[in-house]
């Protein structure tokens, strides 16, 4: 790693964790939003949750969650912002490579999303616990991609949407329906059949699915993580392609 | 191209879309100087920078800039040029301290020592967002002039600012001048460009209309001054005998008279001759004032008489809408 480009990956993080809109959605919301719906449905299996603690259903769900807002809200918000008062022009006439800022956006959304979700565990132990993880491996192959694949999406909705405002409105929008759908709102069993197949193909859902599943113990989720592992390379090309890596 | 040159630019054509911004323009900027682009709105001035950075791809032209060509050797070249780019930013939450070991290379100065000379020693800690205009424009001056450029660009440098802090950005640029750099200053602030610049090239529609130093292009486009002041006896003898005289006065190319008020147009070096009429002949008249054609003057009068060249004339019967000419 280059020094410009360590300084750079440097400055952006400590800026994400100045920034309201990180706290608030990558950090606080999915917290507060576990904890409370953890808490509505009790911590009894029932079919409704595939026979599970409904509190540690909402604790495997949320770091997808985490991982969403990382990629709908943060990026493309801040992404924008940037390009629309002239920031990136400045770092490039200042010489710091086309690449380096895309790329530190991807090192500084993996790293956001990896200390939320320690935070979210942390937050849950003591309230929930944290369930037992069945299948460990397609846990840690699933997370990590799905993060890269939301990244890049972010990435790339940060560099085709014109302004800030008009990122945090696409973002927030493709957000909230994702969430309540796909990770955060009602399970799957409990949907209607039209809702249900809404939500079935939604990335969210399938990132959930390949996360939760192996988890739990419910299933190894395949389909799901094939789904997500095209989806990451396919958001990363195009991601790369338009900021021209 | 000569060797003092730092910048070289033949034939540089830029459009966006349909629109031509920059058409076949040809410049060269020597080492050491400072050189104004001046213009109104739309000159095309921001665009010429922005190719010469490598910032844009021209569509047409030569360039060449500290020995290297903007598009294809962009990345070598953007270390060596500090700039001060119109309608850019930093992010709002990073801290002047911060701003400046971000941008800091291992041949730069002592930051430190910069934001001392440039007042904002005492900013160190503060978020971008909350300095003010002049602060900004002063943290970019520094950041521009940090790693030691061999060129530094400064595009619409005072935009929105007051009259001080014009005048402390004025004479840093001075400074930077002093030491030897090689200043590339965009603005359509004349003032400006008449304080700080050695040469000016004055542009319009992407093409240059004239260029020379501030006092060269005063001399070929606004050459007359004016000399007013109220008559106190209007149509009496003495007043009629001082309108003769001024009349007859060396340089004096016009005299009009509304009501008392007398205004004399020509040559600036009439002022002194009307003043030493004046004063032979009397109480000088309290109101008088002078008016000394400046830079200002001489782009306007530079950009009309463009216009009207640029004017097509239509016979009175042709027809402008779907008609012959």
């Amino acid at each position: 790693m280059s020094t410009t480009f360590g300084k750079l990956v440097k400055t952006e993080l400590t800026l994400m964790m100045r920034d309201p809109l990180v706290l608030t959605f990558v950090f606080a919301f999915p917290i507060v939003t576990m904890l409370i719906i953890g808490g509505a449905f009790g911590t009894n299996p029932t079919p409704g949750f595939d026979h599970t603690n409904p509190a540690h259903w909402y604790v495997a769900s949320y770091l997808t969650v985490v991982i969403a807002a990382t990629g709908l809200v943060m990026l493309p918000v801040h992404l924008a912002s940037y390009r629309e008062r002239g920031v990136l022009r400045r770092f490039t006439a200042a010489g710091f490579p086309r690449w380096s800022f895309a790329i530190a956006q991807l090192i500084v959304g993996l790293a956001t999303t990896a200390v939320a979700c320690a935070l979210l565990l942390l937050v849950a132990w003591p309230v929930y616990g944290i369930p037992a993880v069945h299948d460990a491996w397609r846990v840690a192959v699933a997370l990590p991609l799905g993060a890269v694949a939301f990244v890049s999406i972010g990435v790339l909705l940060g560099s085709v949407l014109p302004s800030a405002r008009s990122a945090q409105a696409v973002g927030l929008l493709l957000f909230f329906p994702s969430f309540l759908l796909g990770a955060g709102g009602p399970p799957p069993n409990v949907m209607g059949s039209i809702v249900k197949k809404v939500a079935d193909p939604l990335p969210l859902t399938l990132l959930t699915n390949a996360v939760r599943e192996p988890w739990l113990g419910l299933g190894p989720a395949t389909g799901s993580l094939i789904a997500i592992t095209a989806l990451a390379v396919v958001a990363t090309v195009i991601a790369a392609r338009r900021t021209a890596l | 191209m000569s060797e003092q040159d730092v910048v070289t630019v033949r034939g540089l054509r830029k459009a966006y879309g349909k629109r031509i911004v920059v058409d076949g323009l040809d410049l060269d900027v020597r080492a050491g100087e400072i050189l104004g682009l001046a213009g109104a709105n739309g000159a095309g001035k921001t665009t010429t920078v922005e190719c010469i950075q490598g910032l844009r791809k021209p569509d047409a032209g030569v360039l060449r800039v500290l020995g290297y060509d903007p598009v294809t050797h962009g990345a070598q070249l953007r270390p060596l040029i500090g700039s001060q780019l119109q309608d850019s930013a930093l992010p709002d939450r990073l801290r002047v301290a911060e701003a400046i070991d971000l941008f800091t290379t291992p041949k730069a100065r002592d930051g430190g020592e910069l934001l001392e000379q440039f007042g904002l020693a005492g900013r160190r800690r503060s978020a971008f967002s909350s300095l003010s205009g002049g602060e900004r424009q002063r943290l970019f001056l520094v950041l521009a002039v940090l790693n030691r450029p061999r060129l530094v660009i400064l595009d619409e440098l005072t935009q929105g600012l007051d009259p001080a802090a014009r005048r402390n950005v004025w004479a840093a640029v001075r400074q930077l001048h002093q030491a030897g750099t090689t200043v590339l200053l965009v603005t359509h602030e004349m003032d400006e460009a008449e304080e700080l610049c050695d040469r000016i090239i004055a542009m319009r529609d992407g093409r240059i209309l004239d260029s020379g130093t501030p006092a060269e292009l005063i001399e070929r486009h606004a050459r007359r001054a004016t000399v007013r002041f109220t008559l106190p006896e209007a149509g009496t003898p003495p007043g009629t005998s001082l309108l003769e005289r001024l009349r007859r006065t060396e340089g004096v190319q016009d005299v009009e008279l509304t009501g008392t008020r007398v205004t004399l147009a020509g040559d600036r070096r009439m002022i002194a001759y009307v003043g030493a009429a004046l004063v032979s002949w009397g109480p000088v008249p309290p109101d008088l004032g002078v008016h000394v054609p400046d830079l200002e003057d001489a782009l306007l009068r530079l950009l009309e008489n463009d216009q009207s060249a640029a004017t097509p004339v239509i016979p009175a019967q042709a027809e402008l809408i779907g008609g012959r000419q």
